[in-house]
């Protein structure tokens, strides 16, 4: 497997990795250790917006990778059930395989919980 | 940019610069460029006698006698001869064949190629070391087995099998043929094939530090017991060279490289095996201080060239990718696409398909320093360390 640069700097850095803390996290997961690929993101809303994010994940290059930049690109963000780009867009933008992009959706529905849960606060 | 450290002698290795330079001296105008089949003139004779001496080589270094070794283009050629041409040549005695789930996909496939043409195979379950018991086959076989192949040294966990106890087992069967895939076994173990009572054995030169491209079959030319000695049918037709089982003009100077290769490897003094099992321990330890990490394979049923780890919290494809710039190493998965699939090898061992994932094979060499072993344990501690704090685990 090959990886774009992209792919390989959000996977080296995966800057974002972690967990956050307090009363106003909100944590939503998908995904199973045991099937391969697990996402966990946790945000911090406020003002209507995104103030902080973190994320874990168990699972190939290009969902840390793609796990790392969203977290990144969700700062200040509205809060919304939705990631900063479609499945279809991250795949393009990270080239992700075909035969991977179940992973993206994995990724989504981790994302759309955690803001699910933001939002009915 | 510095080359990544290489430990995966166990899929290839250099070619030892004695044996590049033996193999030139047979391809231009002023070496022995002439067919070895051309008894007509000196041209001929001389690469004939070359090849006859790399044959003699082979023999010698494997316990074999000359007129045993076929030529073959690797290991790959030897065990589909070895398969097919039994099956083909005893189809009228039986049509079941017993083999393991941790044998080389070079064996695999042809057996389930003859399943489906009618064929019944057995795949043994090894223990969770990987070894295959030998009651194991003698329960496995039927009064119309006609082929056992057996590995000798198991490419990704490298442990040994008993071969002189199972091939003790098909001699007493008496219609079962003994194949052997020993591609692994040349440079790491000792292998004396008439001492062992195998029938067939495939071999290759380029996990020996020889060329790709060449190997042999080593067929048994002495009965087992009251039977007679195999017999296989040939599979390429068109010059008959190889006593009729290899059709086609021998590569001068591949067979010369893997003569060469394989006796300098039977030259090698034991202490260099010493050196490398101790390096391998040091490797070993080294890992298994970061904690989650499951050896894989009986130790001590193992060659000390190859180490195969599992790394508990880990997820493969990302552990490779996040080695692979400085190492260079197998995963214990296997790429056929984008999506990696666990190691069937480690599966059979029991291992679950996370596990078999996120393991490493390290091959080591001639080549191999302690320095490289020092590199790969910080390499693959940093590696999987951000990777089990990126996955909370």
């Amino acid at each position: 497997v090959t990886y774009s640069e992209l792919t390989l700097h959000y996977f080296e850095t995966a800057a974002g990795a972690g967990v956050l803390r307090g009363p106003g996290t909100c944590r939503g997961a998908a995904g199973s250790r045991t099937q391969g690929t697990w996402v966990q993101f946790d945000v911090q809303p406020g003002s209507g917006s995104i103030q902080a994010a973190r994320f874990l994940a168990f699972g190939c290059p290009h969902t840390i990778a793609v796990s790392a930049w969203v977290v990144e690109q969700a700062i200040g963000r509205p809060v919304r059930a939705a990631l900063p780009e479609s499945v279809q867009e991250l795949s393009g933008r990270f080239a992700v395989p075909i035969e991977k992009r179940g992973r993206l959706l994995i990724i989504e529905d981790a994302w759309v919980a955690a803001l699910t849960v933001a939002m009915q606060r | 940019m510095n080359r990544p450290v290489y430990l995966d002698y166990a899929a290839t290795t250099p070619v030892d610069p004695r044996v590049a330079a033996a193999m030139t001296q047979c391809l231009t105008l002023e070496g022995e460029f002439g067919n070895p089949a051309s008894a007509s003139h000196a041209f001929g004779d001389a690469a004939g006698a070359l090849v006859e001496a790399a044959r003699a080589q082979v023999a010698a270094s494997v316990g074999a006698s000359p007129e045993e070794v076929v030529w073959t283009s690797g290991a790959t050629e030897a065990d589909n001869l070895a398969i097919f041409g039994v099956a083909q040549y005893y189809r009228e005695s039986g049509r079941h064949i017993v083999t393991a789930r941790t044998e080389h996909k070079a064996v695999l496939d042809p057996c389930r190629e003859l399943q489906r043409r009618g064929w019944r195979v057995t795949y043994l379950t090894p223990d969770s070391g990987g070894v295959i018991h030998p009651d194991q086959v003698a329960a496995a076989l039927q009064t119309d087995t006609v082929l056992v192949s057996i590995m000798h040294v198991n490419n990704e966990i490298g442990v040994i099998q008993d071969i002189s106890s199972i091939a003790a087992i098909c001699a007493q069967h008496g219609g079962a043929r003994l194949h052997v895939d020993a591609a692994q076994s040349v440079g790491k173990c000792v292998i004396d094939f008439a001492a062992l009572g195998v029938d067939l054995m495939s071999l290759s030169a380029h996990k020996a530090y020889g060329p790709k491209g060449v190997g042999a079959l080593l067929v048994s030319r002495s009965g087992r017991g009251q039977r007679a000695r195999v017999q296989l049918a040939a599979l390429q037709f068109g010059g008959g060279q190889e006593r009729g089982l290899r059709a086609g003009t021998v590569a001068t100077h591949q067979v010369v490289g893997m003569g060469l290769a394989f006796a300098l490897a039977r030259a090698t003094p034991p202490a260099e095996s010493e050196r490398v099992a101790a390096m391998r321990e040091r490797l070993w330890q080294g890992l298994a201080a970061l904690g989650g990490a499951l050896r894989n394979g009986n130790a001590e049923r193992s060659v000390p060239q190859v180490l195969n780890v599992s790394f508990e919290g880990v997820e493969g494809e990302s552990l490779l990718a996040a080695v692979r710039g400085q190492l260079a190493v197998s995963t214990g998965s296997a790429c056929t696409s984008a999506l990696q699939e666990p190691s069937y090898v480690l599966r059979a061992l029991g291992r679950d398909d996370i596990l078999s994932e996120s393991s490493l094979r390290f091959g080591l060499g001639r080549f191999t320093t302690e320095r490289d072993i020092d590199t790969a344990v910080e390499v693959v501690g940093r590696a999987v360390s951000r990777l089990r704090r990126v996955s909370g685990a």
